[in-house]
């Protein structure tokens, strides 16, 4: 169902429903040698076959980036080791997919716990708005539980021929010359070993680091390191009478007193709520944001009892290098978490494909040795594909996040359904659709209007207190 | 990460102490005394000036008097009301902290002319015409006071009211007209002068200037810096804004400046 919905939006756009003009421009700037590094992606050709058996590389990691790796990569007719410590890991995690990845990923139906058709945005002064009036019937947000998602990836990647071994990935010796196989060291556990697991290697001629924030592969490249939000989460399993309110309906909180520059939210899973916040500049006082998340939502979730806390580290922007060698990194590890929403489930599985895809087109399906080249491919694919949505959501968090006055009139801006649908669009399909000229210009208008109204109003309060 | 089990989240912000309502509630007050000065000084003028009137003046300002302890009154009616509604929560033993160990604190913003979550119009009525003035005093004051007091919020008592009801030349007549006349007086001599430096510079008249594309482009330059900068603060601001709208392209093409570095260390 979504897969036919899906291909009705094929236009790319470029510039948000704000009309950013600057974002093209930007975008070509982006990617200034394009057309040198085509000739070289030819000459991978050239690369040496591989006699006697197929290319192996090892996955390092087995969340939704490495589990859509792994299996992309065995259906390629790839040896395919996937590395994963805690195979029943529960990642805190908001655990929102978008309806295009149910359909690209081929998930199964009961993986959802919950469907979000609604959504609340409220105010610095408590204004709701209702955004998902404009969904259609067949049209959802996805609330999984990351050790459903992830362990049914990793299954499927299984079923297809990739090994699957639970082991801590401990460091990596880089080879010496060309062609040379790259050796990985690690602890395995199983069975026989126990809990103390036992230190073993293994030879492979590429690696993807999907193993998250503290990736380890990154160090061991030197990726370098990029900022990051802590999002604190609490779940929250409140009484029936209460759940029922939030049975389809996700929210959200902006606010100086919630996060200084981001968002706390309310989201159902399976049979509770997550309640949390985020932020990048304070992170010291994530306590007091929570405390201020709490308050806001309170007549909603009265009663509750916190049965988990939970916190991690959302990446802002990708890590300085991505690539080096054979070796290169996708989902978290490599920083592809959307600014303003904050969402890498649906990235992190993406860049996992795509850089598998890669692998596979440049071994010819494991017959010949991959380079550094091919995994450059999938690098300069993914920027140009998915840099415009970024970059949006960058500018969005830029301009409406900045302050109380600027989130006053981001809600009322989304009050407007024509956003909705643009959000909901860009949101579920993850293309960017073109939009009507004239409805653009109209939004543009009324959104200036309300970030003037909001900061004339944000003066006299300033004045008020002097 | 244990799973310990906590008491329910409601919720005693430390922060949130009677003290805060208390310290702006004072702030209220002096902001509110200067307005009602301003407005005197300014109706009284006026009457000298007119001659005729004196009377009218006068009720004017009373009415303006009155207004302002109208205004005042449920700010300072919220304070003992929250402190009540404290009481009687903690008296109660909340009914869902299950563990309780602190009192409750709620407090709510409150004002005779807050009705059903927007602003009823019908109370700002002046002349028989809304004062939107007071609107947007009112406004201010209950963004001014959540800010302080975050109030959770409720879907049994939504907030309907929305600013974009109040038409657009209250906010001009409010916000821009004092600012245009400053912008407009800067305009003028910036033009005058730049007229004066070309004509002497080139012997070019007034009259050809407007014909010239040189000149024209100069004076849309000088419009558009006028409007974009008002105070010298506004310079620095501009430069940061620059910046910080290509920080994140720059992150974005780390990976690709190292091109050359990293395919030169493979080998």
């Amino acid at each position: 169902m979504a897969s036919i919905a899906l291909k009705t939006f094929t236009g790319l756009r470029q510039a948000s429903p704000e009309n950013h003009h600057s974002i093209s421009l930007q975008k070509a700037v982006a990617l200034p040698s394009q057309t040198h590094r085509r000739i070289q992606i030819i000459a991978g050709k050239t690369s040496p076959k591989i006699t006697g058996r197929n290319l192996r590389v090892a996955v390092i990691g087995g969340g939704p980036a490495g589990g859509a790796a792994a299996e992309t990569l065995a259906k390629g007719g790839i040896e395919t080791y996937l590395i994963e410590r805690k195979l029943d890991n529960c990642k805190p995690c908001g655990g929102a997919i978008p309806l295009c990845m149910v359909g690209e990923f081929d998930l199964p139906l009961d993986i959802i716990d919950r469907k979000v058709t609604k959504m609340k945005m409220i105010s610095p002064s408590n204004v709701a708005v209702d955004i998902g009036q404009t969904l259609k019937p067949h049209e959802y947000i996805g609330m999984v539980r990351r050790e459903v998602l992830d362990a049914y990836l990793r299954d499927r990647a299984a079923d297809i021929g990739a090994t699957v071994i639970n082991g801590l990935f401990l460091k990596m010796d880089m080879p010496t010359s060309e062609n040379q196989p790259y050796v990985l060291h690690y602890t395995c556990y199983n069975a026989k070993t126990g809990g103390a697991g036992e230190k073993r290697t293994l030879e492979v001629d590429a690696v993807i680091g999907a193993d998250g924030a503290n990736s380890r592969i990154a160090k061991s490249i030197n990726a370098g390191d990029y900022e990051y939000a802590i999002a604190f989460q609490e779940r929250i399993k409140i009484p029936d009478d209460k759940m029922k309110y939030y049975e389809n309906l996700a929210e959200m909180y902006v606010g100086d007193d919630v996060s200084p520059d981001f968002y706390g939210w309310v989201f159902p899973k399976c049979d509770h709520v997550a309640v949390g916040t985020g932020t990048v500049t304070h992170k010291g006082d994530i306590k007091k944001f929570q405390l201020a998340t709490r308050l806001r939502a309170r007549d909603k979730i009265l009663g509750g009892k916190i049965i988990r806390v939970e916190a991690h580290p959302i990446p802002e922007h990708p890590r300085p290098r991505r690539l080096f060698g054979r070796v290169t990194l996708v989902g978290d590890a490599a920083g592809y978490v959307t600014k303003c929403s904050g969402e890498g489930i649906y990235f992190a599985a993406k860049s996992g494909r795509m850089c598998a895809e890669a692998i596979v087109e440049g071994s010819e399906n494991g017959k010949r040795m991959v380079e550094e080249r091919d995994l450059r491919n999938y690098l300069e694919k993914w920027d140009k594909t998915y840099w415009p949505t970024y970059k949006v959501l960058d500018v969005l968090q830029k301009v409406f996040y900045r302050s109380n006055p600027a989130r006053e009139a981001f809600v009322e801006m989304c009050a407007d359904e024509y956003v909705q649908k643009m959000t909901f669009d860009s949101y579920l399909y993850k293309k960017v659709v073109p939009g009507n000229p004239l409805d653009d210009l109209k939004l543009a208008v009324n959104t200036i209007g309300s970030l003037v109204r909001a900061n004339a109003l944000r003066k006299e309060m300033d004045k008020m207190s002097v | 990460m244990s799973m310990a089990l906590f008491s329910s989240p409601p919720t005693h912000l430390p922060t949130i102490s009677p003290q805060p309502p208390a310290k702006t509630l004072f702030t209220h007050k002096a902001y509110l005394s200067l307005r009602t000065q301003n407005r005197l000084l300014l109706v009284s003028t006026r009457a000298t000036d007119s001659g005729s009137g004196v009377a009218g003046s006068t009720v004017v300002v009373e009415e303006e008097k009155l207004q302002q302890k109208v205004s005042e009154a449920p700010v300072s009616g919220s304070d003992p009301k929250s402190e009540s509604l404290e009481d009687s929560l903690g008296s109660n033993g909340s009914p869902a902290a299950t563990g309780a160990q602190e009192a409750k604190f709620v407090t709510k913003f409150e004002d005779p002319r807050w009705v059903g979550g927007t602003w009823d119009l019908t109370q700002f009525q002046k002349d028989g015409k809304t004062n939107w003035d007071a609107v947007i005093d009112a406004e201010v004051k209950r963004r001014k006071w959540l800010e302080d007091v975050p109030e959770s919020s409720s879907n049994d008592d939504p907030v309907v009211f929305d600013t974009s009801i109040i038409p657009w030349w209250a906010w001009v007549k409010r916000f821009h007209l004092p600012e245009a006349e400053r912008l407009n007086g800067r305009a003028a001599m910036i033009g005058f002068f730049m007229a004066y430096f070309v004509d002497s510079l080139t012997g070019v008249g007034l009259v050809d200037q407007m014909g010239n594309f040189f000149c024209k482009t100069l004076l849309f330059v000088s419009v558009v810096g006028v409007l974009l900068i008002r105070k010298n603060e506004d310079i620095e601001n501009l430069k940061r804004l620059v910046d910080e709208t290509t920080f994140y392209d720059k992150q974005w093409q780390a990976t690709w400046q190292d091109e050359t570095p990293s395919s030169s260390k493979k080998n």
